[in-house]
């Protein structure tokens, strides 16, 4: 029905714009009272993605051990990658952002509640909505019900995988950021796609939970490089960093080619005309004759 | 230290643009080579993310195998972030780059370009992509004499087996593909890389139960310690030159400075070709302005030949900011090899039987030692990644949306599509037993795909470059054949699951889009700006049939030298 239709268009606007007014008075608040700008909706924003990216998984634990259970929000992943996603770019502008990189977390944060809407607007969701989402994302008495619940948008309320759905529209939205008063900067939203979900792996998995203080300069960052110190390490087997492995087991030849040599190892191949073997030593390529007259194309242009 | 003229100034010190100055510089003539990132391991920049340093290195003795041990740390999400192309500065971003989808771009800045982060690979181009696809205006023969120089310079040999290649190898024979012991490859099979990587110390064999330090004197060579994506500074404790894998820093970079003809200039970010054109004649390449990236000063410096070797994407950028002749196929023909990643995952019991062991420890060994060629579509190979790495290039985006939402029925891999939530952290939880093959295809150069710059978004080098791809018909199928080719290997070789990414366009490699015949001449000169060349992959005419593409570009770079020297310096 349209008219229906409108109204559930219409309903979600209104909830922003109550909730921009309620940003702006906090807004005006932070700047009366000298207080750092929290921005609640970025901060719910990012945790509810690093919660449906690399969420706790009780059920893991069950199948695979106990240190399979937590997720990025148990290591904060959420506040570095909100840092991250700010210091990321840099586009020329000395006077956007602290040297010249150009704050997105909070773009990119709307960009999501954008993504959601679109999700609720289709019917793409699986999951109905709900505020109570969002306040799980927080710790108790880290903000208080009414400001969460107003701050947070659209893309917190969803469930863990209807989150993932609203990402998986992104590549049909621009990105908009104003790197300075009448200089409008359109960007493919993909780009959100790959900073929320691929950074958020990759910093996941990599060591970034083993640093002291990832931002200081790299000769200033200590890292143990012990799995002790870096949860996702515990979880994948990875042992850390080494200088080497006495992983060697030969190289790959045959009898009576030229690649390969010594003793043979094992057997790759034991096709008994010619078999192929790793051997101790190493060979060397052929500097063959070649003919492509022969060549076909096997998916012609 | 910069004169204010030199024979030539060599636009970047990527894998292509130090090869250019050695033989240049060998040749007798003065060579500057201006480079946007930094010099890591030169004395002249003990902290080179941190402060500005030194000017400029003429010298090898700069050189320090101790402070890239340092600035090397082999951690994976530090080093892609130092690595990736940026400023110097570790608190600024990375220069973006506009991009289609959720692909990504994937370069370096600094003395080395994009070989400090690639993996050694350096197979020569398919003959048949260079004689029989019609794009080149050369032929394969043209490059061979060059090929061999520099996989002489580089050290390139067959790469050693470990516990991953050897299973991807049994998975490829019982395939029924057949081993490929040559070069000059035309016919479909597998083989060990031919890598830029000095083969491991024969102390580190499985059966000599080595359990000494793994750092030089005591080993010497590659230490099977992967970890090549993240610059790999092994052996430590080596000598700069002493390090394991050949990129061009390591390799071409110190002969150059041994000439004592090559200056280095890092932090420099060229902006400007300076010209002159008297009346009537077409343009003549007179040098380049370029800005430091720390202080922001700009300079201009004099040059007889100027030779832009900024890479794919940044010099037909340099091209367009700097207003010379619009030849339709300036940016154009962009080719990134259209790739993927199909993934197998083995039961420890199954990896028993076959490699003696219940993991393949994709951390150990070298990151790419096995591939399959298969001319006409392009080619595999086994990539060991650290688990971040591997996270974000294996599943971190796809062109099928979550995996979740995808039921591939028939198809043969288990599971299609990108990965988050507890399947990313269950599939994870079997790092060390899973193995990823990299589908590489044999893209062709369309005109839509390229680089153009933004008209409205500049920033401090000039408008952005904006990068179009869209792969056509017929690179969908090569890549489809390729990753069906991948899932069968995989279980052949026993895996229990398999998954594919259908990776958006994402780009490892690239080239194509300053095609030689197109824009540059035989010789890789422009045809319509004299004594300006061209010595990066941009200048390929082609994505050389899908193999790594670091050995042709270098190739091709060792011989527009000499092109250089014999038009303008009396050959």
């Amino acid at each position: 029905m349209p008219i229906e239709g409108a109204w559930r268009r219409l309903g979600p606007w209104i909830d922003a714009l109550r909730r921009g007014v309620a940003s702006l008075l906090e807004l005006v608040v932070e700047v009366i009272r000298g207080e750092p700008d929290v921005d609640v909706h970025t901060l719910v924003t990012f945790r509810a993605v690093v919660d449906a990216v690399v969420p706790e998984t009780p059920a893991l634990g069950e199948d695979l051990g106990p240190e399979h259970v937590p997720g990025g929000l148990a290591i904060d992943l959420d506040g570095f990658v909100v840092t991250y996603v700010d210091d990321g770019f840099q586009l020329g502008f000395p006077h956007v952002g602290p040297h010249g990189n150009i704050p997105l977390a909070d773009p990119i944060a709307h960009v999501l509640d954008a993504a959601a809407l679109a999700l609720l607007d289709r019917e793409g969701n699986a999951a109905e909505p709900s505020a109570d989402r969002a306040l799980a994302l927080l710790e108790p008495g880290e903000a208080s019900a009414r400001a969460v619940e107003e701050a947070a948008g659209p893309f917190a309320e969803l469930s863990r995988r209807d989150r993932l759905r609203a990402i998986g529209l992104l590549d049909e939205f621009d990105l908009e950021v104003l790197p300075s008063p009448g200089e409008l900067f359109e960007f493919d939203a993909g780009l959100v796609g790959q900073l929320v979900v691929g950074f958020t792996e990759l910093i996941y998995y990599g060591e970034w939970d083993g640093y002291d203080e990832f931002t200081q300069p790299p000769g200033d960052r200590v890292h143990p490089n012990d799995p002790a110190a870096v949860q996702s390490w515990r979880q994948t087997g990875f042992p850390g960093v080494a200088d080497g492995y006495a992983a060697l087991r030969g190289y790959l030849g045959t009898d009576d080619g030229p690649l390969g040599d010594g003793e043979p190892w094992t057997t790759i191949d034991d096709d008994p005309a010619s078999p192929v073997r790793i051997t101790r030593e190493s060979g060397s390529f052929r500097e063959n004759d070649y003919d492509t007259s022969g060549y076909e194309e096997p998916h012609p242009e | 230290m910069v004169a204010s003229s030199y024979d030539v100034v060599v636009v970047g010190a990527g894998g292509d643009g130090p090869v250019a100055a050695w033989k240049l510089a060998e040749a007798g003539l003065s060579v500057l080579v201006l480079e946007a990132g930094p010099f890591y391991g030169n004395e002249q920049w003990p902290k080179p993310s941190e402060a500005p340093g030194g000017e400029a290195s003429s010298s090898v003795d700069d050189l320090s195998g101790e402070l890239l041990d340092e600035q090397f740390t082999g951690r994976e999400f530090e080093m892609v972030n130092q690595l990736l192309f940026g400023p110097a500065d570790h608190e600024r971003g990375f220069w973006f780059r506009k991009f289609p989808g959720d692909g990504a771009i994937l370069q370096c800045a600094g003395v080395g370009g994009t070989t400090l982060h690639y993996t050694g690979c350096h197979p020569r181009a398919y003959p048949a992509s260079i004689d029989e696809q019609g794009h080149w205006p050369i032929d394969y023969a043209d490059l061979l004499p060059y090929y061999r120089e520099i996989e002489a310079v580089c050290e390139v040999t067959p790469a050693p087996v470990t516990a991953k290649e050897e299973l991807f190898f049994r998975g490829a024979a019982a395939a029924g593909w057949e081993l490929l012991c040559d070069l000059n490859v035309t016919e479909p099979g597998y083989r060990p890389q031919p890598n830029a990587i000095r083969q491991p110390d024969p102390k580190l064999h499985v059966d000599e139960e080595y359990d000494g330090p793994f750092t030089y004197p005591e080993v010497e060579g590659d230490t099977l310690a992967l970890g090549n994506i993240a610059g790999n500074p092994h052996p430590r404790g080596a000598p700069y030159e002493e390090k394991a894998k050949r990129a061009s820093n390591v390799s071409f970079v110190p002969p150059a400075l041994e000439t004592g003809n090559v200056t280095i200039r890092p932090n420099a970010f060229v902006t400007d070709v300076r010209t002159e054109t008297a009346l009537g004649d077409t343009p003549a390449a007179t040098g380049v302005t370029f800005r430091d990236t720390w202080s922001g000063h700009t300079e201009t410096v004099g040059a007889e030949v100027v030779v832009l070797a900024a890479g794919a994407i940044e010099t037909p950028r340099l091209w367009t900011n700097a207003d010379l002749p619009r030849n339709e196929w300036v940016g154009r023909g962009l080719t990134i090899h259209f790739g993927d990643n199909v993934m197998g995952l083995w039961a420890a019991d199954d990896l028993e039987g076959a490699l003696g062991e219940p993991t393949v420890d994709q951390h150990q060994g070298q990151d790419i030692a096995a591939r399959f060629d298969y001319p006409g579509l392009g080619m595999l190979q086994t990539v060991g990644t650290t688990p971040g790495i591997g996270a974000i290039l294996g599943f971190g985006a796809s062109a099928s949306g979550f995996a979740f939402q995808n039921d591939p029925a028939e198809a043969p891999w288990d599971t299609v599509g990108r990965l988050a939530g507890t399947e990313l952290k269950r599939i994870l939880s079997d790092y060390r037993r899973m193995l990823q093959v990299l589908v590489v295809s044999d893209d062709r150069p369309h005109r839509r795909n390229g680089v153009t710059v933004s008209p409205v978004l500049s920033d401090e080098h000039g408008p952005i470059p904006l990068v179009n791809y869209e792969p056509s018909e017929g690179d969908r199928r090569r890549r489809d054949d390729l990753a069906e080719i991948a899932a069968e290997i995989l279980r052949e070789a026993g895996a229990a699951h398999v998954h594919r990414s259908d990776s958006p366009p994402t780009a490892l490699h690239l080239h194509s889009t300053m095609r030689m015949g197109k824009v540059v001449d035989e010789a890789c000169e422009a045809y319509d700006v004299e004594r300006l060349f061209v010595a990066d992959h941009s200048a390929l005419a082609n994505g050389v049939g899908g193999a790594n593409p670091t050995n042709t570009g270098q190739a091709l770079a060792a011989r527009t030298a000499e092109s250089i020297v014999e038009r303008y310096f009396g050959g």
